[in-house]
């Protein structure tokens, strides 16, 4: 079943990074399924943790590259047939066959999806309709590769504590904050593509994610937010005499962070209350 | 920083990141003023005269400036004999000054983890169960500009 949800974790990555690549309307529904693949993910995880089985978000590097997107979704195909065939091992034959049966749609749609030449990886760090003075450019490149792993990491992070937290309260405010990290990474990953910089994630170490220690994850994770607001104020001053546009989006992404400021606020108080710590 | 060609390719497909299952030693460069660190872990090729990195991995919590560093490095030790891979150590930590602030934390930090897992696999010739070694680093990774408006306040 670990072998199952590294597949799954890994296929949905590269869902994700074929949304971000493709400018047509194939686009939503691979983000669709990428949503859809992300939750099979978190079922197994949860399955692994109902059987007391050890497992961490160790996975390999999924290559991405690609002039065409047919060769990236015959790639997800042909992972998304392996997982299937890999879905009879699981005990839970309710949870296979639900899984069993979202692939089966998935694949059939992929296979009628038509194709599109890709240029998410031509590192030309330009976007069309955006005029950027090179220091501009080179500040926004550092940003989206700095944050769109943040954002992955992030997503991680809450969804291991979610998935080892029976807290109602503090899971409704984890799966917020996955779910605007998910927003982030969409952001993000959208303009790298553009920009011809795509790249899929690094893979998070598991001492991030596998948290003892909750207040300090909580008050570090404050004060990283505090950090990455003044990175976007940056740059959107680095780009504001550029481009007003795309300063408004980091002003709109930094005043993001105030919510997720004060929801780690509330998830660290309401921590220390129910554990009785000073 | 200054981005280039080379610099994005590092960052769009770092070299050698990732975890080595049956690694022969590993070890840690760590900064001490912000948690942040790298781990360094080595398969050892036993097959000629000195023994020599025949793998090198690495991970990292720490920013793409690191990331970039640890895949430049890791290119550079790999096959290196032990004696090579610690003058590269060496010639790394000579050229910090060189480099920003925040540029010379990073790249000290691949460096010491280097330097740290050679020192692990050379001690546990010795003694098979030697602990994997952490150096920190000397580096402050804050930028001028930031040390500036700090003393200012």
């Amino acid at each position: 079943m670990k072998a199952v949800m590294i597949k799954v974790h890994e296929v949905w990555l590269e869902t994700l990074m074929g949304a971000f690549m493709s400018n047509t309307h194939n686009k939503q529904t691979l983000f669709d399924f990428a949503d859809i693949l992300f939750r099979h993910f978190t079922w197994i995880e949860n399955a692994l943790i109902k059987s007391g089985e050890e497992y961490s978000y160790d996975r390999d590097n999924i290559p991405i590259k690609v002039e065409s997107l047919s060769i990236l979704l015959k790639d997800i195909d042909m992972r998304l047939s392996d997982i299937d065939l890999q879905l009879m091992s699981l005990e839970d034959k309710d949870l296979a066959n639900r899984i069993s049966s979202d692939i089966s749609y998935i694949r059939n749609v992929l296979s009628k999806m038509h194709d599109e030449v890709i240029s998410a990886f031509t590192m030309q760090r330009v976007m069309e309709g955006y005029s950027l003075s090179s220091e501009a450019t080179d500040a926004l490149t550092l940003f989206l590769f700095e944050e769109s792993y943040k954002e992955y990491e992030l997503i991680m992070i809450y969804n291991y504590l979610k998935a080892h937290s029976d807290d109602a309260f503090m899971n409704r405010i984890f799966q917020i904050l996955i779910d605007e990290s998910m927003f982030h990474l969409k952001c993000f990953g959208d303009m790298m593509a553009k920009m011809g910089i795509l790249a899929t994630p690094r893979v998070v170490m598991r001492e991030l994610y596998q948290v003892t220690d909750v207040v300090k994850f909580l008050e570090d994770g404050i004060d990283e937010e505090i950090q990455a607001k003044e990175e976007c104020k940056r740059l959107a001053e680095a780009v504001a005499s550029d481009n007003e546009d795309l300063a408004k989006f980091f002003d709109f992404i930094n005043n993001q962070e105030n919510y997720h400021i004060a929801l780690m606020r509330d998830a660290l108080n309401h921590y220390k209350e129910v554990n009785d710590i000073e | 920083m200054t981005v280039d060609e080379q610099l994005v390719m590092h960052m769009m497909e770092p070299k050698n990141y990732g975890h080595m299952d049956s690694a022969d030693a590993y070890g840690f460069g760590k900064n001490p003023q912000n948690g942040e660190k790298v781990v360094i872990y080595l398969r050892i090729g036993k097959d000629e005269e000195e023994p020599y990195i025949d793998d090198i991995k690495f991970q990292a919590i720490g920013c793409s400036t690191t990331v970039v560093a640890g895949s430049m490095l890791t290119e550079e030790a790999k096959g290196l004999n032990l004696g090579g891979a610690k003058n590269l150590v060496d010639a790394t930590l000579r050229l910090l000054d060189k480099l920003p602030p925040e540029d010379a934390a990073c790249s000290e930090m691949v460096a010491l983890a280097i330097l740290a897992a050679v020192e692990t696999y050379e001690r546990r010739m010795i003694e098979p169960d030697f602990p994997p070694i952490t150096y920190k680093i000397k580096s402050d990774c804050t930028p001028k500009e930031e040390e500036n408006e700090s003393s200012n306040d």
